[in-house]
């Protein structure tokens, strides 16, 4: 648990100095808030989105830029879950800090049915995209093609209708559903769908990037401890 | 393999071989392997770096790698480190490892003493005793790290200083080091030395990539990677 504290203690202290990026993080979403402000719901959807891409693109990059240093801090004993999480949760407290600026915005300027419901979506929002950030970032060796990767699926999701079926296998999904839940008077069953649709994604992808960080940072099957003593043999 | 004095480099002030880990006429009993490299195959697609590799260094003894550019030094260092597989042979170690990489090793936006706490952290050392171990090995360098300044502010030779004693100051058996003191100015190359054989002299397993020859004649072993002959142009 130490270890875990001291990496998620290393990440903020990391974020914390890059000041330009914090400040295009919370600006973010307010550009996707303020294009879409006349419609309630469409404002709601797309703050929320904004959210997901500014976090998605800190997990890409702050996963990627550890990638040098992991591996000797593989070697000097910290466990690749311990690195996983320590850099997971610091990056969901700056995200869900972002999300809880952006409840307070909407909440004090729409007109909203359930404030519960979207304090829940944004915090789900945050939730999927720091994961996806950091997948993305596991699966492609640099920080050019994860972006170019990351604007290509935040592009489909933006302009795919939500209404179409395969448009549940994109990762934020779940905020139109529960989108609809906060503004329209509709049953309950937009939230379950959307919190099902989110929780998966989340977990799904937490587990594909644990699954990755560990192959990466594995102890290789070519070193092993010394069994027996043999005379020294030089090329 | 270098064993031999050449003209214009320093003499061999090695132990003769056989005496040098025994005491008067009386032999001691050999110090344990530490590292044992055997037959070290690497390809990256149709080009072999490394072929056939073995190198075996003791508790207290510093090997030293050389070889031209390309030759796959630091594959081989990172293959003892066991970042990177080799495509045959294996490598056999007792004790833990440190292991200094060429370049990069650092995070930009951190500060020296967040780097030795988070390295010091994963060796099981509390923070003070991180922070102090650390400021004590950058005073061996000739260096007062600046409690505000961030990795991303220090000068290459700085830098280089840091990742050093990132990669010493767990108290680790095996120092794999990949050209540890590009940057240095002379002082600080002396110093660097010195820390060196006073790990040696605490039972260390060092292995130094370089490319300094007047550092030869004061390593136990040298592991040449240089191709030769019908390698020369793989």
């Amino acid at each position: 648990m130490t270890k875990v504290l001291t990496v998620a203690e290393m990440v903020l202290r990391d974020l914390a100095r890059r000041r330009t990026v914090l400040g295009m993080l919370f600006l973010l979403p307010l550009a996707f808030y303020a294009a879409r402000h006349d419609q309630t719901g469409q404002a709601i959807r797309f703050a929320s989105l904004g959210l997901g891409w500014g976090a998605s693109t800190a997990g890409l990059f702050s996963g990627n830029s550890a990638k040098t240093v992991e591996p000797r801090l593989r070697l000097v004993g910290y466990s690749s879950l311990a690195l996983l999480i320590g850099r997971l949760a610091s990056l969901l407290l700056v995200s869900w800090a972002i999300a809880g600026a952006y409840f307070l915005l909407i909440y004090f300027d729409q007109d909203i049915r359930r404030p519960g419901a979207l304090a829940l979506m944004l915090m789900l929002t945050a939730l999927i995209a720091v994961p996806l950030g950091m997948l993305i970032g596991a699966l492609v060796p640099r920080d050019l093609e994860g972006t170019l990767l990351l604007i290509g699926l935040v592009g489909v999701q933006m302009a795919v209708d939500p209404a179409k079926s395969s448009s549940k296998y994109l990762p934020f999904w779940s905020s139109r559903e529960i989108g609809t839940y906060v503004v329209d008077n509709v049953d309950s069953g937009y939230l379950t769908r959307g919190l099902q649709h989110g929780l998966g994604m989340a977990v799904g992808m937490i587990v594909l990037t644990g699954v990755l960080t560990v192959v990466r940072l594995r102890r290789r099957k070519h070193l092993q401890s010394i069994r027996q003593p043999v005379a020294a043999a030089m090329r | 393999m270098w064993t031999s004095q050449q003209p214009g480099e320093p003499p061999d002030r090695r132990p003769p071989a056989g005496m040098s880990h025994g005491r008067g006429n009386v032999a001691a009993p050999s110090p344990p392997v530490r590292l044992r490299a055997s037959g070290i195959t690497k390809r990256f697609g149709r080009r072999e770096v490394l072929s056939g590799v073995n190198l075996e260094v003791h508790a207290g003894e510093v090997a030293a790698v050389v070889g031209a550019n390309g030759a796959g030094k630091s594959t081989f260092l990172k293959i003892c480190a066991g970042l990177i597989s080799p495509n045959s042979g294996q490598v056999e170690v007792q004790g833990s490892i440190g292991y200094c990489p060429q370049a990069g090793g650092t995070f930009d936006f951190l500060r020296p003493d967040e780097h030795f706490i988070l390295f010091g952290r994963g060796n099981g050392l509390k923070r003070d005793v991180a922070r102090s171990r650390g400021r004590e090995m950058a005073a061996g360098l000739g260096w007062s790290p600046d409690p505000k300044v961030q990795a991303r502010h220090l000068s290459g030779g700085t830098r280089q200083k840091l990742n050093v004693i990132l990669a010493v100051l767990g108290g680790h058996d095996i120092l794999l080091l990949d050209e540890p003191y590009q940057g240095f100015d002379r002082g600080t190359y002396t110093d660097f030395w010195e820390v060196i054989w006073r790990l040696r002299d605490t039972g260390r397993t060092i292995v130094v990539i370089t490319h300094m020859l007047n550092a030869m004649d004061r390593v136990d072993q040298v592991l040449d990677l240089t191709p030769t002959g019908s390698e020369r142009n793989r």
